[in-house]
């Protein structure tokens, strides 16, 4: 059992770029599937070009925010533009199962790789477009980075403190929401298509998706006229919940008190403080009023002590405690590493890196990531002749009529 | 989609949206909830604000396309139920402590016992073994130790996390992932599977490029607040408007149209549209290379032009001139927002109370095999006749006993 691995055999044509396509398309490869990702050489992923770059050095080949979500791909470049480049592009989807594609509506159509097409070329594919605002509609075509899709579906303007401007969250919120409804959706469709052999069209709007994460919100809202906004981190219903400083620069621990047995068992972990006894705390609606008060308190009791130990001393007397942690400690968390999280690989270019594997595991089978992410063109030979079993004399055209770039 | 499969939904807000997304993808879900309802109920925003089990709009949210039923797990005439249902079930999804489940004699290694072709997704704060899997956890403190919070909140205070909970919704959907991708190797292979989904790991994708960050450029990313950093350079995407806020960027291609605008407005002289390459201007002040208008002018200037008009005139103006403006949308705005309403993305739902209100809808669209909302959250044991009555054959005695109503 071990040996096989969940989607062993799956073809996929990934057209797709940036975050949402790709990462989707990750998990596909990392579970066995055979995917070719297709960029051009004269237009390559922008997370190419964007960091963390290898050693802080800029290049093409040394970006890992292209590199962690490329594992376990093959990659061909490919003019699109070019009629013999289309051509190959044909090929591969008549050869894929799945075909993804994340450009601005209307892209594919006047490429001639539309739904239309692909359907002709193989009648079977599923084929999904992912764009922030869905295929259709007036607005479809507003296009932007993370800052701007997180902003206006919704995620700005929940995130911060309330006496400043919106802070936002970090990068592009829909990004990460959005993978994990698309490649539910493309394994269900797969699953379908297994029993009765039919493909689909699936048109996955990442707002429409991330506003799942809101629905209470935005019914609340409706049903009574009740707005949420951006409360740093409080809770209306529970207190005191912060983030605390520690000893060192920038350092923090997150506690958050859920119930009244929580708050007992803080008071306890703090060596039960005269001023924790006040009456003003004895309940959420008291520690809720005073909530600023008992933030002055925590912080002087946590501030002298690291963040790990303010935590591994809460956690001792159960109450809900973790340090806020970067990159630098993920990559050393013991609980990460427990569940093998982080796979090294070499890449020939970036040298021996960390290749960030899945959020879950499944008994008895590997869901390492299984090659690094493909240098531009990497795969172009074994792309066309072993996949698209073209002959060297066409291989050989398609790179004079400028196909290959 | 998948129409032919039965789930068992055994979590509460921690894995709601899980057996949710399955039974929109046309999954029969059956919601097993102990005889007091799901905690998930005692969740507010609450409906007229009453903290009662039908009143829960999280629960409302996060259950439709399920059937409810209630059983009680700590005796035996419940967990007699649950197995029988588990037999003709194709995935489990519940999200107790670790071990909770197994100390029932209902763990991954019962229930493949009664169904060999079983997959069974186990939701948890870190995962079901190592050094952190007894940590007790909530939203504020996952967000901390997956990383995301590191890098949100204005650098002079603390980090922060997302006000309105994620984690549980972020994890939850990954283990739909989780759930599809166990079938397919249980298609594959013949045999039951246990997924273990971590919700401190999810949190940790959450950080996308900044996951990995350290061993790569060899330093941590830090938050910036509204700003965004780029270089040396300190660029402010958060701009005030006449109804909120508006998010963009002063760089490439936006900066040469915004100049216009300015100039136009008469808060710059017309030599602005000639006095700079608009279009280096980003580049060159990244390479710290001479420009005639220094940054902090430019952003006076456009702070001064934004404050004059609406969130949507700005997006509107934007749109027809190829400069992406965001509205920062509050609740009000999304639910008013042209494009969802044009794409019909909204569904009525029926309140608890009787009213109907629009409320987000399906995820996606398909060709093939739409999807669709067959009904809206169960009320606490709507269905213990239809499905442990006619579907499993126990009279009311038995009933009563499975569900806790009378003692055994």
């Amino acid at each position: 059992m071990a040996d096989q691995l969940p989607f062993e055999g799956l073809k996929v044509a990934d057209f797709s770029w940036v975050a949402v396509g790709p990462i989707t398309s990750k998990y596909l490869g990392d579970h066995g599937a055979t995917v070719v990702r297709v960029e051009t050489e004269g237009r390559p992923d922008i997370l190419r070009v964007a960091g963390p770059f290898k050693d802080g050095v800029p290049g093409p080949n040394r970006s890992h925010f292209y590199g962690d979500f490329n594992s376990s791909k093959l990659g061909l470049s490919l003019d699109l533009k070019n009629p013999a480049g289309l051509d190959i592009a044909c090929r591969l989807i008549e050869w894929a199962d799945v075909y993804f594609e994340s450009f601005t509506p209307g892209t594919m159509d006047a490429l001639g790789m539309g739904y239309e097409k692909a359907r002709s070329l193989n009648p079977s594919i599923v084929m999904v477009s992912t764009c922030l605002m869905g295929q259709t509609g007036s607005v479809s075509h507003f296009a932007g980075y993370g800052f701007h899709a997180g902003a206006i579906a919704g995620y700005y303007d929940i995130t911060g403190w309330p006496d400043l401007p919106p802070d936002g969250p970090w990068t592009a919120y829909t990004d990460v929401v959005s993978p994990r409804f698309i490649s539910s959706l493309v394994m269900a469709a797969l699953d379908h298509r297994r029993r009765t052999g039919q493909g689909q069209y699936i048109d996955a709007g990442q707002m429409e998706m991330g506003l799942q994460f809101l629905a209470p919100q935005i019914i609340d809202y409706n049903a009574s006229g009740r707005l949420v906004t951006r409360n740093g981190n409080r809770s209306e219903t529970a207190a005191p919940q912060g983030a605390y400083p520690c000893a060192g620069d920038d350092q923090w621990c997150a506690i958050a008190v859920d119930t009244e047995q929580q708050w007992e068992d803080l008071r306890r972990a703090m060596g039960d403080p005269a001023w924790a006894g006040h009456d003003r705390y004895k309940d959420v609606a008291g520690r809720l009023a005073n909530h600023d008060e008992i933030d002055g308190h925590i912080g002087r009791w946590t501030e002298a002590k690291a963040a790990q130990d303010v935590m591994e001393l809460l956690q001792s007397h159960g109450v809900p405690a973790g340090v806020v942690q970067r990159s630098s400690d993920l990559l050393r968390d013991p609980q990460l590493a427990h569940r093998n999280l982080y796979h090294y690989m070499d890449h020939p270019e970036m040298g021996n890196i960390p290749y960030t594997g899945h959020q879950f595991n499944i008994r008895g089978y590997d869901s390492s990531p299984r090659t690094p992410a493909p240098i531009l063109g990497q795969h172009n030979g074994y792309v066309l002749k072993e996949i698209l079993g073209m002959t060297e004399e066409d291989m050989i055209d398609a790179v004079i009529a400028g196909a290959i770039a | 989609m998948l129409s032919p499969y039965t789930v068992l939904d055994l979590t509460d807000h921690r894995g709601e949206l899980t057996a949710m997304m399955l039974g929109d993808m046309g999954a029969d879900v059956i919601k097993v909830e102990p005889p007091k309802g799901s905690p998930s109920r005692r969740l507010a925003p609450f409906l007229e604000d009453a903290p009662k089990p039908e009143q829960s709009l999280n629960f409302f949210s996060y259950n439709r396309n399920k059937r409810g039923i209630t059983l009680d797990l700590q005796a035996e005439p419940g967990r007699r139920a649950l197995l029988t249902l588990v037999e003709k079930a194709d995935f489990v999804i519940e999200s107790a402590e670790p071990g909770e489940m197994a100390s029932l004699g209902l763990g991954f290694d019962e229930l493949r016992k009664r169904n060999p072709r079983l997959v069974y997704v186990a939701i948890t704060a870190y995962g079901q073994d190592g050094p952190y899997s007894g940590f007790a956890a909530n939203d504020l403190t996952l967000a901390a130790m997956g990383g995301p919070m590191s890098l949100q909140g204005d650098p002079n205070r603390p980090p922060v996390r997302i006000t309105v909970p994620q984690v549980w919704l972020q994890t939850s959907a990954e283990a739909a992932v989780g759930a599809m991708t166990a079938h397919a190797l249980m298609v594959r292979t013949g045999e039951a599977q246990f997924v273990d989904v971590s919700a401190q790991t999810a949190m940790v994708w959450t950080m996308l490029h900044g996951m990995a960050a350290h061993a790569i450029q060899g330093f941590d990313i830090n938050r910036g607040g509204s700003n965004l950093q780029l270089g040396t350079v300190i660029m402010p995407l958060v701009f005030e408007c006449a109804d909120g806020y508006v998010v963009f960027g002063l760089y490439a291609a936006a900066i040469g149209t915004l100049v216009h605008w300015l100039v136009e407005d008469g808060i710059v002289p017309e030599e602005w549209i000639e006095g700079e390459d608009w279009l280096a201007y980003g580049r060159c002040l990244l390479q710290g290379m001479p420009v005639t208008y220094p940054l902090e002018e430019t952003v006076q200037a456009t702070r001064r032009y934004v404050r004059r008009y609406s969130k949507r005139e700005l997006m509107e103006r934007g749109l027809r001139e190829g400069f992406t403006i965001a509205p920062v949308s509050t609740t009000a705005d999304l639910t008013r927002f042209r494009q969802l309403e044009e794409r019909g993305f909204w569904l009525q739902a029926p309140l608890p109370d009787g009213r109907e209100i629009p409320a987000p809808g399906l995820f996606a669209r398909l060709t093939e095999t739409p999807m669709d909302v067959r009904r809206w959250a169960p009320t606490l044991g709507q269905h213990n006749a239809d499905i442990l009555g006619e579907k499993l054959g126990l009279s009311d005695g038995e009933i009563a006993a499975a569900t806790g109503i009378i003692g055994t």
